[in-house]
């Protein structure tokens, strides 16, 4: 399947610009629908700028995620990306809220509750640091996979990764804890980032995907070992 | 069609992506903002930074220094000292310096200000029938400046004195 993915990205290039002008025709067609489709572009190879550091460690990360939930079939969680969003949006309400309130009553009047608001946001962002510090660390990817027999709890995968700034090192951390027992093992490896782009900046799936892979079925193994 | 390529990483983000990318946005304008409230807070000045417009306190100060205000009500304005205040019914502050001041025993104060650079004080830039200026009219007292210095051979120094 991927390597089918791989050759339809190459010739996509080619056929890209007869693909658009048949497009923009059954577009109107079509009508919302056609429009979403074609704006989100999941199938399109990745190409991105290969002197641009964390568009490099994006498009690995979401690669990544995209091998892991579309091969295996895992079920995102979204519960620390969520957590990350509500503290930022309380922060920018505050933050609103100071502004509203200092133009509806001026400023001496405002006082108390601009030093209420001021002092809350900051607060927030110490929340926030702390949260994304220790909590969230560098992981990016929480999946669960269902049990298929229904007994619970799920067992959790997740992803991390880290690439310095200006180095080429890539460097991968797949977790596995399983529900049952609690344990938790982790794979991981580190790789230069020229071994999965080519010279113009594009993605090479071949290449990627079997090393998730072989971290994925490293852990997988050892569980059925047990 | 346009080729939309620049747009090609807004399109791969997901929903929470997007939305969070809006939020880092509004979070960089919440910063600054939640420092300049902060700042109004502590120095009780409803502008705690304001810029020389004019040059009617040379050699004091010059257009574009900046000023740093305070504004507590424990400290009294007393003669001599740099005042930024707005006259009624004006947008603009103008910062001078006070020449005579009125003050009753409940503390509520009249005075008078003129520009170092000026011939006259300012009673002809006062509203219609206003003589003197009142604590309400004031931003802020200066209590710092930040000055570039215009040298001759192009170089900037920096210069900030904070009189505490």
């Amino acid at each position: 399947m991927a390597a089918a993915a791989a050759q339809g990205g190459r010739s996509g290039g080619s056929g890209g610009s007869s693909g658009a002008g048949g497009g923009s025709s059954c577009g109107t067609g079509v009508g919302r629908s056609g429009l979403l489709d074609k704006w989100k572009i999941d199938d399109k190879p990745v190409k991105i700028d290969k002197w641009d550091g964390s568009a490099v460690k994006n498009s690995l990360d979401d690669s990544a995620k995209k091998v892991l939930l579309e091969k295996y079939k895992y079920v995102e969680n979204f519960g620390l990306i969520d957590g990350r969003l509500t503290i930022c949006t309380i922060s920018c309400f505050f933050a609103i809220v100071a502004l509203i309130w200092d133009y509806m009553h001026p400023f001496p009047e405002s006082k108390p509750v601009l030093a209420l608001c001021v002092i809350s946001y900051f607060v927030m962002m110490g929340i926030l640091t702390i949260y994304t510090s220790y909590k969230e660390k560098s992981i990016f990817l929480v999946a669960h996979r269902k049990d298929p027999t229904g007994m619970d709890p799920d067992d959790i995968w997740q992803l991390s990764s880290s690439l310095k700034r200006f180095d080429d090192k890539y460097t991968l951390k797949l977790t596995f804890i399983s529900g049952r027992t609690k344990q938790q093992r982790e794979a991981e490896f580190t790789k230069s980032i020229a071994k999965f782009f080519d010279h113009s900046g594009t993605l090479v799936m071949d290449a990627y995907e079997p090393e998730i892979s072989r971290l994925h079925d490293s852990l997988a193994t050892e569980r059925k070992i047990k | 069609m346009l080729s939309l390529d620049f747009l090609d990483d807004v399109r791969r983000m997901n929903k929470r992506q997007l939305y969070y990318q809006v939020l880092n946005f509004g979070m960089i304008v919440s910063s600054a903002l939640m420092i300049w409230k902060g700042l109004m807070v502590i120095t009780g000045s409803e502008s705690p930074i304001v810029v020389v417009l004019s040059g009617s306190m040379e050699p004091a100060f010059h257009r574009g220094d900046l000023l740093f205000l305070t504004n507590r009500v424990e400290d009294p304005i007393r003669v001599g000292e740099i005042v930024v205040f707005r006259i009624e019914g004006r947008e603009i502050p103008i910062v001078h310096r006070v020449l005579k001041i009125h003050e009753k025993q409940n503390g509520h104060i009249k005075f008078l200000t003129k520009g170092d650079n000026n011939a006259v004080d300012d009673r002809g830039l006062y509203k219609q029938g206003q003589h003197w200026l009142e604590k309400k009219d004031v931003v802020g007292r200066a209590r710092g400046f930040y000055q570039e210095n215009r040298s001759v051979e192009n170089r900037n120094y920096l210069f900030l004195i904070l009189e505490l």
